[in-house]
C-alpha cells in the first residue's frame, strides 16, 4: 500500500496519473462520439432507436445504399472541387501576401496583423456579408465585374448552379488567405537571411532565390498548412448555411453540410454516420501528412 | 590593367543619421591577403558588406578589377564570401552547396559534379559530398562555406570572422590552412577578424578600424613596431601594450615616468620639455637588470606562470604588465630592476594621442 502511494505521489504511477487526465478527457469527448458514429454507420438507426446503443447491425448496407443514391457522386465531387479550390486560392494568394509583407515596408506587421479579422470573424457573419458581396440585382461584385466589362448580365451567383459551388469558395478563400498568410509568414521567417545574402553572392536572381532557397526552405510548413486546409475546409459548414444552403437542387451541396442534412433535417441518421465516415478517412489522411510535415523540419 | 584588385576610395556609409563608414580609402592588391581588424561596431563587417553589395554604400567610389562596382547587385559582383554562420543551404547535400553557383549559372551537372569533387578533394571534403550540413562538425561545415567559395573562382574572397564559431586548437589550424589555400590560389582575400592575432599572423596587409575610420593600416610588423596612436598601439599585440603618462625632463634627456612614486629614465630623443606624454612599452620587450642596469625599479604586485612565460603585473599605479620568456623566481612584494632597449619605447601626445618622432 505504501509502495503504492509512493508511486503516485512520485515516480512512474505520478507519470501515469498526468497523462491519464488528457487522455480520458480526449477518450470520453472525442473517441467515444467517434466510436458511436462509425458504430452507427453499420446499424439501423431511427427516430425510435436513437436512444439505445444497440441497434440491428446491418453491415455494410448503409455504405451500399449511399452510393446507390443519384446524389452521391455529384456531392462528392462537389466536395472534392470545393476542398481542391479553396486551399488552391488560400494557399496561393496568402503565399502572396506574406511574401509583400515580408519585404518589411513600414508598417507591414501592423497591417498583417489586421489582416487576421477575416479569420476570427464567425462563419455565419461571413457568410452573411458575402451575400450581400454576391448579391445578384444589386450585389457589389456583379457591378464590379459589368463595370470593368468582364460580364454583360448578372451573375446570380446564389441561385445559378453552375456558379452557386463558386459562391461558397470565394468567401471561404476570403476567410482562410489570413490564416495561410500568418503561417506561411511565420515559415518564412525563421528562414536565416545569410542564406539569401549567400545565394546572391553565387550569382542567384530574385527568382533562382525563391525556388532554390524559400520554396525548399518552407517545405514543411507547406505541408503542415495544406494538411490543416484540408481539414479547415472539410470541416466548413457555416458558410453552405448561410450562403447557399446546398442549393439549387444540391448544385453547392458537400459531403459535411450533406451529413447533417441527412441526419438532422431528414433524420436518416445512418447514412448521415456513413458519409461522417467517410469524412473520418479522408481528414485522418491529412492529419497523417500534417504530423509528418512538421516532424521532419529542415533545420541547419 | 591596374595592379589593385579592389579599390575603395572616398567611400561613407550612413544609417539614417548614424555614419558607419567615414571616408575610406583602401587599395587592395591583386593576390594580396587584407584583413580589416578593429573592435566591434567600428565598420569592418559594414566594409567587407558594402564591397559584397549586401550594404549600398553612401557615397564614394568602389572598384573591383578595373570595373566601377558601385550599384551593382551582388551577384555580379563575382565575389565569393565565406560567412561567419557559414550559411550553408541545410537542404542541400555538401555536393549540391558547392556546385549551388554553378548549377545557377547553367554550368552542365557532369562538369559540375567534376569540379565539386576536384574541390572537395584539395579541402578534405571527398567523403562527405553526400551529407547534409546538418550531418557535419564546425570544422567540416567551414571547410564547406571555404569550398563552396573556391570552386567559383572569384575574383576575390570575402571572409567575415570565418573562424569565430570554432574551439581555439581548430581555429589556430583553420587559420594555417586559410593562408595556405589563399597561396595556392594566388587569390586575393579580405578578411574581416575582431581577432588581432589572426591579422597578424595571415595577412600581408592590416586595416585597423575604429568608429568607422581607417586608423592604420601597413604590414603586420609595421604596425607593430610604429603604431601611429594609442589605439593601434594598443590594440596591436598581445598582452596588450603598457601605457604611463610622462614628461620630458628639463635636460632633454630623460623622462619623467608618473607612477604613483614618479621615476626618472634616460631617453636621448628630443622631447620639448614639460610637454605632456604618453609613454608605450610592450611588455615583452622588458628584461630584468641587475642593480647596475636597473632603469626602473618596481614593486611586484602578482605573478603568473605558464610554464613557458612568466606574466608580472607590478604594484604600481597604473600598473605595468611584463612578460619574461623564463620562470623568474620573483614573488610578490618583492622589487625588480628593469631594461629595455629604449628605441622600443613609444610616445604618444598626452591629449592627441597621435604618435610623436
Amino acid at each position: 500500500m505504501r509502495r503504492l502511494l509512493l508511486s503516485i505521489s512520485d515516480g512512474r504511477g505520478f507519470d501515469i496519473a498526468l497523462v491519464s487526465v488528457p487522455l480520458t478527457f480526449l477518450f470520453m469527448m472525442a473517441g467515444l462520439p467517434l466510436v458511436y458514429n462509425i458504430v452507427m454507420s453499420f446499424q439501423e438507426v431511427d427516430m425510435f432507436s436513437l436512444g439505445t446503443f444497440f441497434r440491428p447491425f446491418v453491415g455494410l448496407k448503409n455504405y451500399a445504399t449511399l452510393f446507390s443514391m443519384p446524389e452521391t457522386w455529384p456531392i462528392l465531387k462537389n466536395t472534392a472541387l470545393f476542398v481542391s479550390a479553396s486551399i488552391a486560392g488560400q494557399f496561393i494568394i496568402g503565399f502572396g501576401l506574406a511574401l509583400f509583407f515580408w519585404t518589411n515596408f513600414p508598417g507591414a506587421s501592423w497591417l498583417r496583423g489586421l489582416f487576421l479579422v477575416s479569420w476570427v470573424m464567425p462563419g455565419l457573419v461571413v457568410g452573411a456579408i458575402w451575400n450581400w458581396i454576391l448579391s445578384g440585382d444589386f450585389g457589389v461584385l456583379n457591378y464590379l465585374l459589368r463595370e470593368s466589362g468582364l460580364i454583360t448580365g448578372n451573375i446570380f451567383w446564389r441561385s445559378d448552379p453552375s456558379f452557386s459551388l463558386w459562391a461558397v469558395v470565394i468567401a471561404n478563400i476570403w476567410l482562410g488567405i489570413s490564416f495561410n498568410m500568418i503561417l506561411l509568414s511565420v515559415g518564412l521567417s525563421t528562414i536565416p537571411q545569410d542564406l539569401y545574402e549567400a545565394a546572391e553572392l553565387d550569382g542567384a536572381n530574385v527568382f533562382q532565390r525563391f525556388f532554390t532557397i524559400t520554396l525548399p526552405m518552407m517545405r514543411s510548413t507547406i505541408g503542415a498548412i495544406i494538411s490543416l486546409g484540408l481539414i479547415f475546409t472539410l470541416q466548413q459548414f457555416d458558410l453552405f448555411a448561410a450562403i447557399t444552403a446546398g442549393g439549387p437542387n444540391n448544385s453547392s451541396n458537400v459531403a459535411q453540410y450533406w451529413a447533417w442534412d441527412l441526419s438532422f433535417r431528414q433524420y436518416d441518421f445512418a447514412q448521415g454516420a456513413t458519409i461522417s465516415v467517410i469524412m473520418i478517412v479522408f481528414v485522418m489522411i491529412a492529419s497523417v501528412v500534417y504530423v509528418r510535415s512538421t516532424r521532419h523540419e529542415v533545420r541547419g | 590593367m591596374t595592379v589593385h584588385q579592389i579599390e575603395l576610395t572616398g567611400i561613407n556609409k550612413y544609417y539614417g543619421a548614424y555614419h558607419a563608414l567615414r571616408d575610406i580609402d583602401l587599395k587592395i592588391r591583386k593576390g594580396a591577403f587584407v584583413a580589416l581588424v578593429g573592435p566591434s561596431g567600428c565598420g569592418k563587417s559594414t566594409l567587407l558588406r558594402s564591397l559584397a553589395g549586401l550594404e549600398t554604400i553612401s557615397s564614394g567610389d568602389l572598384v573591383i578589377a578595373g570595373a566601377k562596382m558601385n550599384g551593382v547587385p551582388p551577384r555580379k559582383r563575382d565575389l565569393a564570401m565565406v560567412f561567419q554562420s557559414y550559411a550553408l543551404y541545410p537542404h542541400m547535400t555538401v555536393e549540391q552547396n558547392l556546385t549551388y553557383s554553378l548549377r545557377i549559372r547553367g554550368i552542365d551537372k557532369a562538369e559540375a559534379k567534376r569540379k565539386a569533387e576536384e574541390v572537395a578533394a584539395t579541402t578534405g571534403l571527398s567523403h562527405l559530398l553526400g551529407r547534409y550540413p546538418r550531418e557535419l562538425s564546425g570544422g567540416q561545415r567551414q571547410r564547406v562555406a571555404m569550398s563552396r567559395a573556391i570552386i567559383r573562382n572569384p575574383k576575390a574572397f570575402l571572409f567575415d570572422e570565418p573562424l569565430s564559431n570554432l574551439d581555439a586548437a581548430l581555429r589556430v589550424h583553420m587559420r594555417k590552412e586559410i593562408r595556405a589555400l589563399h597561396d595556392r590560389l594566388k587569390a586575393t582575400s579580405v578578411y574581416v577578424t575582431h581577432d588581432q592575432i589572426e591579422a597578424m599572423t595571415m595577412a600581408d596587409h592590416v586595416v585597423v578600424m575604429r568608429q568607422g575610420i581607417i586608423e592604420q593600416q601597413g604590414a603586420p610588423l609595421d604596425l607593430y613596431d610604429r603604431p601611429v596612436n594609442k589605439f593601434v598601439a594598443g590594440f596591436i599585440g598581445s598582452p596588450a601594450m603598457n601605457f604611463v603618462p610622462a614628461s620630458s625632463g628639463s635636460d632633454g634627456k630623460s623622462l619623467l615616468l608618473e607612477f604613483d612614486e614618479p621615476q626618472t629614465i634616460p631617453f636621448m630623443k628630443p622631447v620639448k620639455a614639460g610637454q605632456p606624454l604618453l609613454v608605450g612599452i610592450r611588455p615583452e620587450h622588458f628584461e630584468l637588470a641587475g642593480d647596475a642596469d636597473a632603469m626602473l625599479r618596481l614593486p611586484v604586485g602578482a605573478v603568473e606562470t605558464t610554464g613557458a612565460s612568466s606574466y608580472i603585473t607590478t604594484a604600481t599605479q597604473p600598473e605595468l604588465v611584463i612578460v619574461l620568456n623564463n620562470r623568474a623566481a620573483i614573488r610578490s612584494g618583492e622589487v625588480i630592476g628593469l631594461c629595455f632597449d629604449p628605441s622600443h619605447l613609444h610616445l604618444f601626445d598626452q591629449q592627441t594621442e597621435i604618435r610623436l618622432g
